[in-house]
């Protein structure tokens, strides 16, 4: 059976996907909605759907944003209410996209070739030619400044600590931890909101729980067959990389 | 309103198209020349015509008759052409007096050459009918190129009426992204029976007829705005849900202030689109007008991440700020700066003379 993400801020375009999907595909399995682009990532790392739906306006995280952390690991729609981006570069099949509200004969075309691209035996997609177009169109998004500094209450006092200072950030329940050079803290803003704040090119998310400031990466290390963990400079502990991120530590 | 078809009883003793056009309408629509078709098949079928009578007529008279009938071509062919740059009625019994006239001065002078009665009707009566045929189709061509015209000039107002509904539509500056996520949630809520959707259809409809009046005029009375402001905000609230919090606080006596259209939206738009719509919490929207001393102040404060440092305006401000200058000259300010206690706030101030009656 295959799974799929909805994801959209807007609760009436995301119900009525979710019904044309009802009817257009009952063999599919909704995993998981979501209403920001966070938790449709998030979501994605819980749930690893087949098939995800994306608005791509949306807060926390944009639609494209989701799909070039998905990149090949699973199949992408977009969902938009007008033709913004270049989206007509998806005409050509890498990922596709629905115009809303979501029209019922568009969509069996769409279900039509995410069956054909989820069958065994089809062509994987070029994944450097998508992350290449999903590279441009993001390049187009106007986004704030990464995070500088982050505020922890710690008993009468707030520290300020800069995020060059961030060692790693650890997902604790409902709190996140933030291990820093000369100390840790918790903080109340959830892991998976935190990752959209933060400079990519410096924190790399290696687990759903584990965001990871590069320059303090010693070694991956491949423990066997689906299970790697990293080695910090100068200190003890070790971080889990879950195999979504295994990617990122290949060699060259 | 269904209205009976009347009979135009001018029509039998002047008939022919009422409407005379004007130069201007004549250029527009009635600039082109009769096509060759056209005059290939007059000028054949008057042939044919021609040929048939010269047939019935008697033949000692074929010379006569032929010089009759060219001299009738001719003359058809000049007075068509002529009509053909004024289709209507009036040229058009001028013509065809002239014709009949032609045509009752033709048939008296055959009369003396022709001492036997009845060689003089078969002569005349060839010269009548052949006339009447003539005055015939004039009458025919000029009701035809009168539709001709009549056709082009409605399918040109017709356009004309299509652009400037989409030059006020450019105007207004509704936002195609906008329109059809509004339009996506009516559909799902109109097919899934959601008591929601009829008040947001009812919001839709109320800022589209409160939008596009706007650009008529060159300054408005803020209070004419504020009511598209305040539909646009129903309708993104409806969207949204508790995402979006807003209120408008209007200090009395100063909706009569005359502003730019399209100011107070354009910075609510954009307070909903950079302060509420990226947030993962959503945001609250206030809007206020506060007399400041000599000045009006319009205030859009929301409670985003603030202006960022880079902050360039985008189509929609730098906009705003010309239709400004515009209007009220150095007089006028719009500023754009972090709120206290976060968030960013769009400031409009003016003087406070500029005041609708």
């Amino acid at each position: 059976m295959t799974t799929a993400l909805i994801a959209d801020d807007e609760e009436a375009p995301r119900e009525q996907l979710l019904a044309a999907l009802r009817s257009t595909w009952p063999a599919l399995r909704v995993v998981a909605v979501a209403a920001n682009g966070v938790d449709a990532w998030d979501n994605f790392l819980e749930h690893e759907p087949e098939v995800c739906f994306l608005d791509i306006r949306m807060p926390g995280l944009s639609g494209i944003d989701v799909a070039r952390r998905i990149g090949a690991q699973a199949a992408v729609v977009f969902a938009t209410a007008y033709g913004d981006h270049a989206l007509a570069a998806f005409e050509a099949g890498a990922v596709d996209y629905l115009l809303k509200p979501v029209d019922a004969e568009r969509l069996a075309q769409t279900v039509a070739r995410l069956k054909l691209r989820l069958a065994p035996a089809a062509p994987a997609p070029d994944p450097a030619a998508l992350q290449a177009l999903l590279a441009q169109l993001s390049a187009q998004a106007r986004r704030p400044p990464p995070l500088a500094v982050l505020q922890a209450s710690m008993g009468r006092e707030v520290r300020l600590i800069r995020t060059d200072d961030v060692v790693y950030f650890e997902s604790d329940s409902r709190y996140t931890r933030i291990v820093f050079e000369g100390g840790d803290a918790l903080i109340r803003t959830p892991l998976k909101e935190l990752l959209a704040q933060l400079d990519e090119q410096q924190f790399w998310q290696v687990h759903r729980a584990v965001i990871v400031n590069h320059r303090h990466v010693a070694a991956a290390v491949r423990v066997d067959e689906g299970h790697m963990h990293l080695t910090l400079r100068g200190r003890p502990e070790t971080l889990p990389v879950s195999r979504h991120f295994q990617g990122l530590f290949k060699g060259q | 309103m269904p209205t009976t078809p009347r009979i135009d009883w001018s029509q039998l003793w002047y008939p022919g198209p009422k409407r005379a056009y004007t130069a201007d309408e004549m250029a527009r629509a009635g600039s082109d020349a009769p096509s060759p078709t056209l005059v290939v098949a007059a000028g054949v079928n008057f042939a044919t015509v021609a040929l048939v009578a010269l047939q019935l007529a008697p033949a000692a008279h074929t010379a006569r008759l032929t010089a009759a009938l060219a001299a009738l071509a001719v003359m058809g062919s000049v007075a068509a052409r002529w009509l053909w740059w004024r289709p209507w009625r009036r040229p058009l019994l001028q013509a065809q007096l002239m014709v009949a006239a032609a045509m009752l001065l033709m048939t008296f002078g055959m009369r003396w050459r022709l001492p036997e009665r009845a060689d003089r009707e078969s002569v005349a009566l060839v010269l009548v009918i052949g006339s009447a045929l003539l005055v015939a189709a004039l009458w025919f061509l000029v009701v035809w190129r009168a539709q001709q015209i009549d056709a082009r000039l409605r399918e040109q107002a017709e356009r004309e009426k299509a652009i400037e509904m989409a030059r006020r539509l450019a105007a207004a500056q509704i936002e195609p992204h906008f329109l059809f996520n509004t339009l996506a949630s009516v559909q799902h809520w109109v097919q899934s029976k959601d008591d929601r959707a009829a008040p947001l259809l009812a919001a839709l409809t109320g800022y589209l007829r409160a939008t596009l009046p706007l650009f008529d005029r060159a300054l408005l009375p803020a209070g004419d705005e504020l009511v598209a402001v305040q539909r646009y905000l129903e309708v993104m609230q409806a969207r949204m849900g508790e995402r979006l919090a807003w209120r408008l606080d209007i200090e009395p006596g100063l909706e009569r202030t005359l502003l730019p259209p399209g100011l107070l939206l354009t910075l609510v738009e954009n307070a909903v689109a950079h302060g509420v719509e990226p947030q993962l919490a959503g945001g609250e929207i206030v809007l206020t007008a506060r007399r400041d001393g000599a000045a009006a102040c319009f205030e859009v404060r929301d409670t985003g991440p603030g202006p960022s440092a880079d902050l360039h305006d985008g189509v929609g401000l730098a906009n705003a700020r010309q239709r400004l200058a515009l209007a009220c000259g150095d007089a006028a300010s719009l500023r754009l700066e972090p709120a206290p206690g976060g968030g960013c706030s769009a400031r409009i101030q003016l003087p406070l003379h500029t005041q609708a009656p």
